[in-house]
């Protein structure tokens, strides 16, 4: 919201909020990056395979290397300079190569602009709003080659109300400042005239009928000599008159998200999203689908791994991992599993969430983040804890990187997301009602060969996941190897001790009574904390520790973490020591 | 084994190690400093090639130069395929050899330009060098974009690239280290991105690989 605002007192005119044509439907095949400019402002444009056309700002937030010499794979767009990769339609960045295991920055996101498809053309414009142009009378229509010539757009438009392909041609202006030529039997050509720069055009034509075979080609040859001709015309007029100084587009040094605190919020678990249940169905044996779409504008950027909040109808607040593909970046996708000793949030989603509902939903948050410099992956699923590896399997899949995908289920009917399974079938092992010890038999065969650069993704119920840990540390699998995601925790918490909490940067003394959390002290007190499952799961309340000793009582820090004790989960880990200075 | 006086930096000599790459055959790089040693206007060189100009192939003992003329002897003489530069069609050679004088233009302007940016070749006018190499690329760009029209991915007809296409590619493709964009020319960009997609394609300095193709994937 903030950005719009801003670039509105920048940018005045009405240009910036014309539709252009900056490029034909036929200049973008899949797995292509254009170049476009419009009003001296560089575009990287391109068509992800599921149809979207992005339209973006062209370069790089890392070091402004042009995005349209990068690579796009179909879901992302890759700089080919250090590799950041960033998302379809958000234009989010999901990955970077040079910090592996961290996830990206919701802020890092480049800028995008408005784009449509209409006519056989590619429209696009700094601050276009509405609909592009009507084109009554060319509903059947053929697009000629476009012809970029130096010369500003007025003396081009201009230049083309004298063009002639026929007998009788008349040409006249229309309203939203382009020509049309009309020949004595009706035949029709309309151009617009991309601005490119103040000495740099583009002529996009379309004739009035659909042409085919030879027709067309002599159709579209006649066409593009003509205005060959007109172009050298024009170049030459152009050449003669005093040269315009180029446009300066406005660049934002630095994105206003970037610059500006984040809003004061009461609570930390915030519900920024309101989306709709867009689908609801069985995936799997007690196990249900849900899919959000965004009611007003794009869902923010997820990395794979990430997970939103729920806030139920009644009340309660869930965690969610999504099991996107890499740009699938148009709606969300869960999956729920009914607990049978829910407290009240699966069976509520199960029962009561409707298609069509609103909901109101968290930005997406990855404390689960997928390393691709790896040079083989496995994944350990063990029942619904099969999502975030879904999402991460996708991923790897999409990009070509080696994996196995190790699914544990009471039953094949327990298998959910079979088709998003299916795109990486071959990766995949169904492991059928095993005993608990079958299944530690089976691990130990999965986990045989520990190795550089090799690394595991773990999740599912507690006792799997404890059992796969442990059987990965006899093996000798390193702990920075292992990756692990609880989604829930059942450790039982103590809070009967107080002590006192020192917080470094805010420069405050608070005490911590019994029977109260740290995370519910820094909040009374007015310190603003970040949190979503407030069980010491997910991860997102960690705070670094200068001074103190621990009792970690989360499961989402690594035996290796908690020993080193530089970090807690403030939702439920307390001080052993009588003062704990925190990083804060 | 063929030797092959090479130069990292240099296009024209990217053109061949492209085209023994895309054929498989064995070559040995003997390196010949161009920047800043001016080896190839050194005696030893000139011995080796009195125009003093990359680069220079040596099979068994037949020493060999110019680009273009090097791609015809080693595509005749080690493509059995004959699909890089087919013999037997006269139709096809005439269309060949058209586009490697047009690669010769290519490299006369566009190659000139980014001597100038680059390698600091001061002498050369580079206004009439861009504007050479602009000249060039619009009626590529009209060739290639009719080309595709009618379902031709390559510069001369076929399915299969040919000598036209790799004497075409290097020169393009470096042109904005010249200060010669291609933002202009979409059909170049779309022909240069089907270009690296060849297998066997290998990139120089300066030249990026482009992502896998649809089918790829």
């Amino acid at each position: 919201m903030t950005r719009a605002i801003k670039r509105e007192a920048i940018m005045t005119t009405d240009l910036h909020s014309n539709w252009y044509p900056i490029a034909s439907s036929s200049d973008l095949p899949n797995r292509h990056v254009y170049q476009a400019q419009l009003l001296g402002r560089e575009f990287a444009v391109w068509r992800a395979d599921d149809g979207y056309v992005n339209v973006w700002e062209n370069r790089c937030l890392h070091r402004g290397v042009r995005l349209s010499i990068g690579i796009n794979d179909g879901q992302e767009l890759k700089c080919q300079y250090h590799g950041w990769r960033y998302a379809n339609r958000t234009a989010g960045c999901t990955y970077i190569p040079a910090h592996p295991a961290d996830a990206p920055s919701r802020t890092i996101c480049n800028n995008t602009y408005p784009a449509q498809e209409a006519h056989g053309m590619v429209w696009a414009g700094e601050m276009a709003v509405g609909e592009v142009p009507a084109l009554d009378g060319f509903e059947a229509a053929t697009v000629l080659r476009p012809i970029p010539l130096n010369a500003p757009q007025e003396m081009v438009s201009n230049s083309l109300l004298a063009y002639s392909f026929a007998d009788g041609c008349s040409g006249a202006p229309n309203e939203d400042g382009s020509v049309t030529i009309t020949a004595g039997d009706g035949a029709a050509v309309r151009f617009y005239v991309q601005p490119v720069n103040s000495n740099h055009s583009v002529i996009r034509g379309i004739l009035n009928k659909e042409l085919t075979g030879s027709e067309r080609l002599s159709s579209l040859k006649l066409h593009d000599w003509k205005l060959q001709e007109l172009r050298s015309k024009v170049e030459a007029e152009a050449a003669q008159s005093e040269p315009l100084a180029p446009m300066e587009p406005v660049f934002a040094r630095v994105s206003e998200l970037l610059s500006e605190l984040p809003h004061e919020t009461t609570d930390g678990r915030t519900a920024e999203l309101r989306v709709t249940v867009a689908e609801k169905s069985m995936t799997a044996e007690g196990i249900v689908s849900l899919r959000f779409d965004s009611i007003k504008g794009q869902l923010p950027t997820f990395q794979p791994g990430a997970h939103i909040d729920v806030h139920l109808q009644n009340g309660l607040i869930r965690q969610y991992s999504l099991t996107n593909g890499p740009g699938e970046t148009d709606h969300y996708t869960i999956g729920v599993k009914r607990e049978p000793d829910s407290r009240g949030g699966s069976v509520s989603i199960h029962d009561e969430v409707k298609k069509g509902d609103l909901l109101a939903v968290s930005a997406p948050r990855n404390n689960f983040p997928l390393r691709r410099d790896a040079v083989h992956t496995i994944f350990v699923a063990g029942g619904i804890g099969v999502t975030p590896l879904i999402s991460m399997a996708r991923t790897l899949n999409s990009q070509g990187h080696s994996f196995e995908f190790h699914y544990f289920v009471q039953s094949k009917n327990h298998a959910a997301f079979k088709q998003e399974m299916g795109e990486f079938d071959k990766a995949l092992t169904l492991h059928e009602g095993l005993s608990p010890d079958e299944t530690g038999a089976k691990l130990r065969q999965v986990l045989s060969a520990p190795g550089d650069s090799r690394h595991v993704y773990i999740c599912g119920p507690g006792p799997m996941l404890e059992a796969t840990r442990d059987i990965a540390d006899a093996q000798g699998w390193p702990d920075g190897a292992i990756h692990f995601e609880y989604f829930k925790n059942t450790t039982e918490l103590d809070d009967s001790n107080s002590f006192q909490l020192d917080l470094a940067r805010s420069a405050m003394t608070l005490d911590v009574p019994a029977g109260k959390t740290i995370l519910e002290v820094l909040r009374e007190n007015g310190i603003n904390m970040a949190s979503s499952c407030e069980q010491g799961a997910c991860g997102t309340c960690r705070v670094g520790v200068i001074e103190g000793d621990v009792i970690h009582q989360d499961v989402y820090l690594s035996p290796g973490e908690k020993a080193e004790g530089k970090s807690i989960m403030t939702c439920v880990s307390r001080a052993a020591s009588d003062r704990l200075i925190l990083d804060i | 084994m063929i030797k092959l006086y090479d130069y990292e930096l240099s296009g024209n000599c990217y053109k061949l190690r492209l085209l023994m790459s895309f054929l498989g055959i064995e070559y040995a790089s003997e390196l010949i400093d161009f920047y800043p040693g001016n080896q190839h206007k050194a005696e030893a060189f000139r011995q080796i090639n009195p125009l003093g100009q990359l680069p220079v192939i040596d099979d068994d003992g037949l020493v060999l130069r110019d680009a273009q003329a090097i791609l015809v002897y080693l595509a005749s003489k080690y493509d059995g395929s004959g699909q890089w530069y087919p013999t037997d069609s006269p139709q096809m050679l005439g269309q060949i050899s058209q586009w490697l004088a047009f690669a010769d233009a290519i490299t006369a302007t566009a190659s000139a330009a980014r001597l100038h940016d680059a390698l600091f070749y001061n002498h050369i006018d580079i206004d009439a060098a861009r504007n050479g190499a602009h000249r060039l690329f619009r009626m590529l760009d009209e060739h290639l974009w009719f080309a595709e029209d009618t379902g031709q991915d390559w510069i001369c007809p076929g399915d299969h690239p040919t000598i036209a296409d790799i004497a075409c590619f290097p020169y393009t493709i470096l042109s904005e280290e010249g200060g010669i964009s291609r933002m202009d020319y979409p059909a170049i960009r779309r022909w240069c991105d089907r270009f690296k997609r060849i297998p066997g394609f290998t990139v120089m300095s300066g030249v990026f690989p482009a992502g896998p193709a649809v089918d790829a994937a």
